[in-house]
């Protein structure tokens, strides 16, 4: 009997005898990094990774990055009967607490870029080869520039001792870097897209980069550096001989996202995505009516003409709660979308237009420059004449169709930063439509004030005893 | 059928007869007293062959020539050897077997063993104090039992978890949560409060290494080991029923204004709510002339203002108590049959606990059932098996601050606010409505927890026991969220929706153990165990949606136009274990004990997965040295213990490993995303644990207490590694850092009276715990969701925020201290420092229990203590604000505002729009003490001799009272555990943020045994 008994046991012992092999257990969503480029087909996950990147970032294009630059000038002021979101950055009381995503949120982004740069050579050279890795330079540049607007002076207006955030280029996570210098990080900026430029497929469409929308990026940050040359020659590549703007029934449809017409890099978002962030920042539904966040501000609404597509595009005059406000419905949501829920448009042909019109005024070719304002306002204004204008006029035309055509999109303060002008805000108008109610607390940020620079995070400063804070927090 | 049956016995019978042998023996088995022993089994020394006593104690058994021997065995008895030799009548005394009863058996670090010899610092509850409370949770139910066990709820839902630390916190990262083993399988907390509490023979709660080191690797926070029933004697039938009424405990110290109040705070205020409710009226006065046109709320009369407010008031709901915090109602049943025979213990139950909660659609309803058989095969070879299910059904109802939740909409939306407008539920000021989140979008989660332990034993040689068990748990969670049609957040987000998700988790533990006791001589006592423990779990998850639904009425996803949805996922983790244990007494006189684990995880390392834990303990019985003579001292011991034990509880399964993450896409093409930064020496938190104790009785044990020292520091706490922000992640889960957690554990109980039919007991328990950090990996790093920091020389979580230096009388405006300690009346918040010593973490707590009999009568009180902790008021920094929160409704404390030059008050003038804004301040910390009548009891118990005239084995029939009284200078309730149920961004008890509240209750009970 006990013999069975032996025999029973010594089953059970087999059975619970346990190998070390049984410890080495492996999630069933991800893939060790060492094993993550080892084929084409991995670079191109990888290459879609930082396409997901920008989408999931809640700082940059798919998030608050629609609306910040508005939030910190003078486009939008706080809607008292909302939820009082983004207060610290309308009020201009930044600290080492509010910007941390703006920072971490960017260089999770490059930090995907390097490494695709850092793997891509071990690939046949070929078109494969060099597309990739023209995108993962090309989302480099894009995002360090985005950066340095926020957190560093322009380049104009940059001397040599003012630096940036480092412009890191390994995926070495040891590293404990410092500041570098702007006119050098600029350099670097250009130098990753002018590289990228030949290598990018043209055909990536719309919702990757492409040559055309690297060779507007180009036009975009050579404006900020002042090379005026550059900035046409870029644009030339971007816009083609024929630039593309959607005319005033297309228009609308670019927010709609029923149409790529005049968008030339966008980030998809789509539904099954249900990122609401980009239309949330400006509002909510609250009882079947717009309770926004923050509204047009009243002088600048009066600027915005009937004739003007972008003013029933943009803007909705709508009531709330027994009183009228104009609300921001730019990001209402894509067609077939949840509410709120749509592509977040980086950069749009009439960007690079507005930005080669003023790159040949500032070189002194009022000819072109007015033939490129004129094309957008024909395709802007149902009473469109001609007109004919030149020396400063000619300049406070082309920055206010600036101002209207970026309204809401992410660029007012940083324009303001690289003019060199100061934020001036009316004390007197609120936040209802008709200029009553509540109007800004603080009014003025004048030329050199330290708060153009917003902070560094204080979490990184606690830690990287080599980056310092920028000057004046 | 009933032919069949007796075919089958017939046959039966034949085989047995077949066997007929040549000689019958018969006697008769009796107890000490002499009582008939029935169940026992005879049989002949070295056969199979033998028969069972029986009701009377008689046996009778026919025995072969070679039969010599009888052997007599029962439960609870000593085994008796009997020779045959010329005799044909026996009739045999049974001496009651060393272990009294089999209650006294508990199991502790894989041995059973008795309870008056556990030694080391081991608290036992019995199941009988687990019964009678109308909570459906175990864990709250072990709240001031054990000195040094701190239980926290969650909160008052029902169903709701607790967070229990066994001598502090001792973790940062990692959960600080204990091991919690049920019946030899380790469950988590979520499991452990699925288990009906009628089904628990005892808890037993593990503080010190030469208890815990054994678990070695998950041990450091302490271990729960739950002992599920099992039967013994003649079968016990007994029915058990609660029935109780609950009600949202009152807020301490507080009052929110009434409609007349908040008109009047608001007119002052300068504040117009814009919830339209006096536009409207307003306007249709104008309109049919009442009043001017062109009027307003401001230029009115006083009079008409007071009319309107009047009118508006009477419209409105008024008490929003009322409509949010309904009266609960707990129901229970539960029934069981338990017995035992010699070869044979079986106990069956039954429950079912209904329990609708204190917060409007709030429910969580259970029905399980269990059963646990052990068989006795013959001498040496016993099988069993646990087996219990239960499942649960819970509404989830909202528990945020914003007005889909109804507690916070019971304290913040305003009086004069009607619950309906036009039939419909009003959207308030909140801009929803609760009731209508309630009841438009419900969200069950439906669990299934599933306990099965499956054991062999075999007593091998004379000394050696085998055991292998397999033990499983398995949790199922399906849980459905629908957003109707036509409800307002579908309205608002511009679709319905509906998700269905859940998960299963699925752990079994292989354990095979060895197990060697032997004495030798007369007083060298020795007992050795080897084990080794294979432990896997599995988890995998699911969530689907859909949108566009037709109608309310139907809600399975196939109804939905547009599936958005459909994903899974799956992760495991593995433990290889092997363990020893020796301990050696002599005389049971001086005991000492040696254990040693060796533990491997696949969270771990390659480097570093496998770690080793051990301890030393000794206990010295100075009562039995001869030379101890103190009479009044019947009960008197000195033991220690050193040891180390490990937690890798509560970190990510694959947390050491570099990896990119897969399951993302872009624009519905895959894609690959940065996830996580290696670490292969990620190892095991350890914990040195020191123990010092004494447990002593007096007057023949009439008061009997323990007083305990421990010491415990934990290092290579898990926690995260910051890297710089600038190579894309933040940081990685290392080892770094360290803390320690010291104090004093004293209970004390005293037989007051003791007599025949009078008897009254006190037992009072205390612990006070000092948490410190000693050693982090980078100091002064502030704790999510700020409020505090981890600073090296602090207890965890210490707070650190703005001082707030009181409203000065002459302007009305809040001053503020600067770190310089100068006043400033601007924006503070650069301002915070750290509050030396404050921390959410409770620095003492225990009970005071009685209890009273007389005759048929028992009455029993609990009152529980808490204390030096402190608290984050935010409850009352939203309620009390100073004009920022005027749109809501605000506690009358909000009324004593500054007005004029020279008044001293608290509130600042809230006419002053700078004065509109809240900083995080010391204004709002507040100790969290307090003292809770937790619980007192009244019962009655039907004399034994008329129950058993109505056949009855016994009729106890209670009402009882929870929570009835509170003490505590703390505005609100000072039981914190989560800020809500839906944020975690703050540690337990740190922060009040409108959480599901506790509650009072009268439950009425009875329990009968046939």
């Amino acid at each position: 009997m006990k013999k069975y008994l032996y025999i029973t046991l010594s089953g059970f012992l087999l059975i619970g005898a346990c190998k070390k092999s049984e410890l080495d257990l492996y999630p069933y969503n991800q893939v060790e990094t060492t094993q993550a480029f080892n084929t084409q087909a991995d670079v191109t996950l990888a290459v879609n990774g930082m396409y997901y990147g920008i989408r999931a970032s809640s700082s940059y294009y798919n998030g608050t990055w629609n609306i910040v630059a508005d939030v910190l000038s003078d486009n939008l002021l706080t809607n008292k009967a909302g939820r009082g979101s983004l207060l610290s950055y309308n009020q201009w009381m930044l600290n080492g607490s509010n910007t941390y995503l703006l920072f971490s949120g960017g260089y999770t982004m490059t930090r995907r870029a390097n490494a695709i740069l850092e793997n891509i050579d071990k690939f046949s050279a070929g078109t494969f080869r060099d597309n990739a890795k023209g995108e993962a330079l090309a989302i480099r540049g894009m995002t360090y520039f985005d950066m340095a607007r926020v957190y560093a002076k322009t380049y104009q207006n940059a001397i040599a001792t003012d630096s940036v955030l480092p412009y890191i280029t390994t995926t070495d996570a040891t590293i404990m870097p410092s500041k570098e210098p702007v006119k050098g990080f600029y350099d670097k900026v250009l130098n990753d897209l002018n590289t990228a430029l030949p290598l990018i497929n043209a055909s990536n469409g719309t919702g990757r980069l492409n040559k055309a929308a690297v060779a507007g990026l180009l036009s975009r940050v050579n404006l900020y550096k002042g090379d005026y040359d550059a900035v046409i020659n870029a644009a030339n590549t971007a816009l083609g001989a024929s630039p593309v703007l959607p005319d005033a029934s297309t228009f609308p449809k670019i927010w709609t996202d029923e149409t790529e017409s005049g968008v030339l890099f966008k980030v998809y978002n789509t539904a099954v995505d249900n990122v609401n962030t980009q239309g949330v920042n400006y509002y909510q539904v609250s009882g079947g009516e717009i309770k926004s966040e923050f509204v047009v501000e009243y002088n600048f609404m009066q600027i915005f003409k009937t004739t003007d597509i972008r003013t029933s595009a943009y803007i909705k005059t709508a009531p709330y709660l027994g009183s009228m406000y104009n609300d921001v419905i730019k990001y209402a949501g894509g067609k077939g979308k949840p509410a709120g829920v749509c592509d977040a448009k980086v950069l749009r042909t009439a960007e690079v237009l507005l930005n080669r019109a003023e790159a040949y005024y500032r070189k002194g070719d009022e000819t072109d420059a007015l033939a490129d304002l004129n094309l957008l306002k024909k395709n802007r204004y149902s009473d469109y004449a001609p007109v004919t204008m030149s020396g400063q006029t000619l300049l406070t035309e082309i920055l206010k169709e600036r101002r209207l055509e970026l309204a809401f999109e992410g660029d007012r303060f940083w324009d303001m930063k690289r003019q060199n002008v100061p934020v001036h805000r009316d004390p007197t108008k609120g936040d209802k439509a008709d200029g009553s109610g509540t109007p800004y607390v603080y009014t003025n940020l004048e030329v050199g004030d330290y708060r153009f620079q917003l902070p560094y995070p204080q979490t990184e400063l606690n830690f990287n005893n080599n980056l310092k804070q920028n000057p004046g927090y | 059928m009933r032919k069949l049956l007796l075919l089958l016995m017939c046959t039966c019978l034949c085989i047995v007869q077949s066997w007929a042998q040549n000689r019958t023996i018969t006697g008769k088995v009796t107890d000490g007293s002499g009582a008939p022993v029935h169940g026992a089994s005879v049989t002949i020394k070295g056969t199979n062959t033998g028969t069972n006593t029986k009701d009377d104690g008689s046996f009778s058994l026919s025995i072969g020539d070679a039969a010599k021997t009888i052997i007599i065995t029962s439960l609870n008895f000593q085994t008796q050897e009997i020779s045959l030799a010329g005799k044909k009548m026996f009739n045999v005394q049974l001496q009651a077997s060393d272990a009294t009863s089999l209650d006294d058996i508990v199991i502790v670090g894989y041995q059973a063993i008795k309870k008056k010899d556990a030694t080391g610092s081991v608290k036992i509850v019995d199941g009988q104090e687990l019964t009678e409370k109308p909570i459906a949770s175990i864990t709250q139910l072990l709240q001031g039992k054990a000195a040094g066990v701190q239980v926290m709820g969650q909160s008052g839902k029902p169903g709701a978890n607790a967070y229990i630390r066994i001598r502090g916190t001792g973790s940062i990262n990692a959960s600080s949560e204990p091991l919690i083993i049920m019946d030899g399988v380790s469950i988590s907390s979520t499991a452990f409060n699925m288990i009906n509490p009628d089904d628990v023979d005892d808890i037993t709660i593990l503080k010190d290494a030469s208890a815990t080191s054994i678990y070695g690797s998950r041990g450091s926070n302490g271990v729960i080991l739950i002992t599920s029933k099992k039967g013994k004697g003649a079968p016990v039938v007994s029915y058990s029923f609660q029935y109780g009424k609950m009600n949202a405990l009152k807020l301490k110290h507080l009052d929110v204004m009434n409609a007349m109040q908040k008109f009047q705070y608001e007119f002052d205020g300068g504040y117009y709510n814009g919830n339209g409710i006096l536009d409207s009226m307003i306007s249709n006065r104008i309109s049919n002339g009442t009043y001017a046109p062109g009027t307003t709320l401001l230029t009115m009369t006083n009079d008409q203002r007071q009319q309107l407010w009047s009118l508006a008031t009477s419209r409105g709901q008024g008490d929003w108590r009322k409509a949010m915090l309904p009266t609960g109602t707990f129901i229970k049943h539960d029934a069981s049959i338990s017995g035992s025979s010699d070869k044979f213990r079986y106990y069956l139950s039954l429950s079912k606990a209904n329990n609708e909660g204190t917060v409007y659609g709030s429910y969580f309803n259970t029905v399980g059932g269990r059963l646990n058989v052990e068989y006795n095969a013959n001498s040496w070879l016993k099988m069993g098996t646990n087996l219990g299910v239960t499942n649960s059904v819970e509404n989830v109802i909202r528990e945020v601050y914003n007005g889909q939740a109804a507690y916070t909409s019971a304290l913040l939306l305003n009086a004069y606010e009607p619950l309906y407008v036009n039939g419909k539920y009003n959207i308030t000021s909140l801009g929803q409505n609760a009731m209508e989140t309630t009841d438009d979008n419900p969200n069950v989660a439906n669990r299934i927890s599933s306990f099965a332990t499956i054991y062999g034993e075999a007593k091998l040689l004379k000394h050696l026991v085998l055991r292998s068990q397999i033990g499983m748990n398995y949790n199922t969670l399906s849980q459905e969220y629908y957003l109707e049609p036509g409800s307002y957040l579908a309205q608002t987000l511009g679709y319905n929706q509906k998700r269905d998700n859940g998960n299963r988790d699925f752990v079994y533990v292989f354990t095979n153990t060895a197990n060697w006791v032997q004495t030798l001589g007369a007083n060298h006592n020795i007992s050795g165990l080897i084990g080794s423990e294979f432990t896997k779990d599995k988890f995998y998850s699911y969530s689907l949606t859909a949108r566009g639904f037709p109608t309310a009425s139907v809600n399975t996803l196939e109804n939905g136009a547009t599936p958005t949805q459909a994903t899974t996922s799956r992760s495991d983790w593995s433990l290889i274990s092997y363990f020893a244990k020796a301990q050696y007494n002599y005389a049971k006189k001086y005991f000492i004990d040696l254990t040693a684990r060796t533990d491997g995880s696949s969270r771990f390392g390659k480097n570093n997965r496998f770690a080793n834990f051990w301890s030393v303990g000794a206990t010295w019985d100075i009562k039995k040295e001869t030379f101890f003579k103190v009479e009044p001292v019947s009960d008197l011991k000195l033991r220690a213990s050193y040891g180390t034990a490990g937690n890798n509880n509560g970190i990510g399964n694959y947390q050491a490993l570099g990896t990119y993450a897969l399951n993302v896409s872009y624009n519905g093409s895959p894609a690959a995303s940065p996830n996580n930064l290696a670490n292969p020496d990620l190892t095991w938190e350890k914990a040195a644990l020191f123990d010092v104790g004494i447990d002593f009785g007096i007057l023949n044990n009439r008061i009997t207490g323990t007083i305990e020292y421990y010491n415990k520091k934990t290092s290579s706490l898990l926690y995260n590694v910051n890297v710089s922000q600038t190579t894309g992640f933040s940081n990685y889960t290392g080892n770094v850092g360290s803390l320690r957690n010291r104090g004093i554990e004293v209970s004390l109980s005293g037989d007051i009276i003791k007599k025949k039919d009078f008897n009254w007991n006190v037992s009072v328990i205390y612990a006070n715990n000092d948490n410190k950090v000693l050693e982090l990996y980078s100091d002064n790093v502030p704790t999510q969701g700020g409020l505090a920091l981890l600073k090296i020389g602090q207890p965890l979580y210490v707070y650190k925020l703005v001082r707030w230096a009181g409203v000065n009388p002459t302007d009305g405006k809040n001053q503020y201290y600067k770190i310089d300690g100068t006043l400033t009346e601007s924006d503070p918040s650069s301002q915070a420092v750290m509050m030396n010593g404050k921390s959410p973490l409770v620095k003492f707590n225990g009970s005071i229990n009685t209890s009273l009999s007389y005759k048929g009568i028992d009455l029993s009180a609990q009152l529980y203590y808490s204390g030096g902790n402190y608290i984050f008021n935010a409850l009352y920094q939203i309620g009390a604000s100073e004009g920022e929160q005027i749109s809501k409704n605000q506690f009358t404390d909000a009324l004593n505002y500054w007005k004029k030059s020279g008044d001293n008050v608290q509130m600042a003038n809230i006419k002053d729009p700078s004065q509109r804004v809240t900083y995080d301040t010391d204004k709002y910390l507040e100790k969290g003490d307090y003292l809770s009548l937790r619980d007192i009891t009244l019962g009655y118990t039907l004399p034994a001799d008329i129950a058993q005239k109505i056949k009855f084995k016994s009729i106890r029939v209670y009402i009882q009272g929870t929570n009835l009284w509170m003490g505590t200078k703390f505005r609100g309730i000072p039981e914190v555990g989560q800020s809500n149920g839906e944020n975690t961004s703050y540690q337990p008890g740190q922060l009040t943020l409108y959480g599901y509240p506790q509650y009072k209750a009268f439950t009425v009970g009875a329990n009968i045994k046939f």
